[in-house]
């Protein structure tokens, strides 16, 4: 399975918000879709779904023309929200069963997502009487309990405690193994670095950057070498102004060109007490510090 | 078609489920329990307190003229107690200030009395039946004098006319009580309906489950289906309500004995009552719908409330102007006319006309295919502005910008 958004414009009123926006996701491996508040993310997703149609551009699966009565979605909207005054049970067989399942097969499946995320004890609960997080994991269930075809979730992340991101790890991991288009859009960079291998980054409605993950960090000069090392005094005094501290102790130097990568590391081998010493890549966060950071009045 | 049935599913079971749905219901079927039952009842305590004298009102006669006319006053007055007092104008008044008696006339001529009475009521007649009492006599008197004998002059003056009444239309007297209720109830139910349809798609904004509702099914089935449900709850809570009213009135139709008003109300046709079906469904829709999109435009509970009100004033005046030409007998005004074709007004003019008055069929086939292209063409838009409504949070759109929004989407 293959999804691409092909040159997708939108306007609202005056302000166009996505301005020629291209995208390929493929099945079996998750997709990033990175930007800061007000990029186009949400307005991206919304048409991906047919919530609205877009002023310009296409989407297509397998290279048709997507059709919206074969492909299923499974949706984790960044503004959670269900009906707060009704039973657990009684809202996730609603929804699944609005995704096409018989009425059997969605309690059967709505009851197996809750054993999965151990929520089976607030099955006939109201829901406001959860705290969040579980709130946040009734809500997941309301995306994938009717095994859709492709996965979207904004912020999948926010407001889960440690024990809960690793479990919502486990079920993600679940689904792209499964050959599941999924679909991330989160500003935890850690997460998205975590399971993305193609991410693309919006800046006021154009994609800034977008590709395989590792092809892009590997496209960045490889000029940068980062030490761990015991005497890190001697290191930054023979190197000077091209020897920077990072935060977490590590130092980072800077070579005339990247030719000179494998003669410095002997050197340093030879001459210092080095822990560890390889190239540098730029995280994520660089990477979106990078593209996303000059972006007006956002 | 399948989400449609899932989405008014689960809509019909929230009103179903609701105590203060099922409490509202049944509170009023055994209200109108009692109502039906209360001659029954009154006739058995009746019957226990057979003995008792009956309170009869008192009507106090004084001035010179009051030994003669009272044999004439008592037969006029037949459920009072009719009394003469001595002692002036200023002695009777006191009897109606005391509350001895309910009121007082003095009779000063047979062509001239006071009436005093403590509270002036509406539909007070006493002065009607006092001035045709003095009347009746005065003539006597003349004829008598003229030469009539006693029985000559009884006999002209309470000659009595026959006349038969044949209504070729509709009888307004008859339909009147049943036109009013059913309106009365339209009014109601719409009212009532529509806006739990407006908060409910109020609820869903606010509480945000809107945003995945639009992205699970389409905003069609999701307006048709909420509609139709609160559609299907208010004409259950209808029947539930009328149809007790009918069979309470059954088991105690003979205590009603022949009460015209509700006699009428149970004589309703048939024919009228599928009129009041259809006008119903089809006026209920058209409003819905407009609750349920304003609903979706607002983004939070409070401001449904006040973002309805163009609807429900809309409402409010078609109303009025249906009950004040059902008051004045003229139902077939220029205005009402013209109300009977627009579709905001047209479920309830059309039906108040025809019901109490004779409307061709052309004109009704007209106004109900106006009403259902409008109603379908009202559900259409209401689903785009539903579409549309869930990417206006924050400040309430311009009009201007929604209809924007809807053409485009």
């Amino acid at each position: 399975m293959r999804l691409e958004i092909r040159d997708i414009e939108k306007s609202f009123g005056e302000k166009q918000v996505l301005k020629g926006v291209s995208l390929i996701a493929e099945g079996g491996r998750a997709f990033g879709l990175l930007g800061r508040n007000g990029a186009g993310k949400t307005t991206t997703i919304r048409i991906l779904m047919d919530v609205f149609p877009a002023d310009g551009g296409q989407v297509l699966l397998d290279g048709r023309p997507i059709d919206y009565g074969k492909v299923s979605f499974g949706y984790l909207p960044e503004e959670r929200g269900l009906y707060p005054k009704k039973k657990i049970i009684d809202q996730l067989v609603y929804f699944t069963e609005l995704h096409g399942l018989r009425r059997a097969d969605a309690v059967k499946a709505s009851d197996r997502w809750l054993e999965r995320l151990g929520m089976a004890e607030y099955r006939n609960k109201r829901l406001d009487t959860l705290s969040k997080g579980n709130q946040q994991k009734i809500q997941l269930i309301t995306a994938l309990a009717h095994d859709p075809d492709i996965v979207i979730l904004d912020e999948p992340f926010s407001g889960l405690d440690p024990v809960n991101a690793m479990l919502l790890k486990d079920v993600v991991k679940e689904e792209i193994a499964r050959g599941k288009i999924v679909l991330f859009s989160s500003h935890q960079m850690n997460y998205i670095e975590e399971f993305c291998d193609r991410i693309a980054i919006l800046n006021d409605g154009r994609v800034a950057i977008a590709g395989d993950l590792a092809e892009i960090k590997r496209g960045y000069p490889r000029d940068r070498l980062a030490v761990r090392a015991g005497a890190a005094e001697k290191i930054r005094a023979a190197f000077g102004p091209a020897c920077r501290t990072m935060e977490d102790g590590t130092l980072l130097l800077t070579l005339e060109s990247p030719d000179k990568k494998a003669q410095v590391m002997r050197d340093l081998t030879e001459h210092f007490d080095i822990d560890e010493i390889r190239v540098f890549e730029p995280s994520l966060n660089d990477i979106f510090v990078e593209y996303a950071g000059d972006e007006k009045g956002a | 078609m399948k989400q449609f049935r899932k989405i008014l599913k689960f809509e019909l079971k929230n009103y179903l489920a609701n105590k203060t749905f099922m409490g509202v219901t049944l509170f009023l079927m055994i209200a109108i329990m009692l109502v039906m039952f209360f001659p029954r009842l009154r006739d058995a305590f009746r019957s226990d307190s057979a003995a008792a004298p009956e309170d009869r009102g008192v009507i106090a006669l004084g001035g010179q003229l009051a030994e003669q006319v009272q044999p004439a006053f008592a037969d006029a007055f037949p459920d009072r107690d009719v009394a003469v007092f001595d002692g002036g104008a200023e002695a009777v008044r006191e009897r109606v200030v005391s509350g001895e008696a309910d009121c007082a006339f003095v009779i000063d001529s047979l062509t001239s009395y006071t009436y005093y009475v403590e509270d002036l009521s509406m539909y007070d007649g006493n002065t009607a039946v006092a001035d045709a009492v003095l009347k009746t006599l005065y003539q006597a008197g003349a004829m008598i004098e003229g030469g009539f004998t006693p029985e000559a002059a009884e006999a002209l003056l309470t000659v009595q006319i026959e006349h038969t009444v044949s209504s070729l239309g509709k009888d307004q007297m008859q339909n009147f009580f049943y036109t009013y209720i059913m309106i009365f109830a339209l009014y109601m139910v719409i009212l009532l309906y529509g806006q739990m349809v407006a908060t409910n798609v109020g609820v869903e904004k606010s509480s945000r489950a809107m945003e995945l509702l639009i992205t699970s099914a389409k905003p069609v089935s999701m307006m048709f289906g909420k509609v139709l449900a609160s559609c299907l709850a208010g004409l259950v809570q209808l029947v539930a309500v009328f149809g007790s009213a009918l069979v309470f009135y059954k088991l105690n139709s003979g205590y009603w004995g022949d009460n015209l008003i509700i006699r009428s109300m149970f004589n309703m046709p048939v024919d009228l009552f599928l009129y009041m079906l259809l006008f119903f469904v089809l006026g209920f829709f058209i409003y819905a719908f407009l609750y349920g999109a304003i609903g979706s435009t607002s983004s939070k509970l409070e401001d449904v409330n006040t973002a309805v009100m163009p609807i429900t004033f809309v409402f409010i005046i078609a109303f009025v102007v249906v009950m004040f030409s059902m008051g004045s007998g003229n139902v077939d005004t220029v205005l009402m006319k013209v109300c009977s074709f627009v579709p905001l007004t047209s479920p309830m003019a059309m039906f108040t006309r025809i019901a109490m008055s004779t409307v061709p069929v052309y004109e009704i086939v007209i106004s109900v295919v106006i009403l259902i292209l409008s109603a379908v063409g009202i559900g259409v838009v209401s689903a785009k502005i539903y579409r549309v409504g869930v990417l206006l949070y924050g400040t309430r759109p311009k009009l201007g910008q929604l209809l924007k929004a809807i053409y485009k989407a």
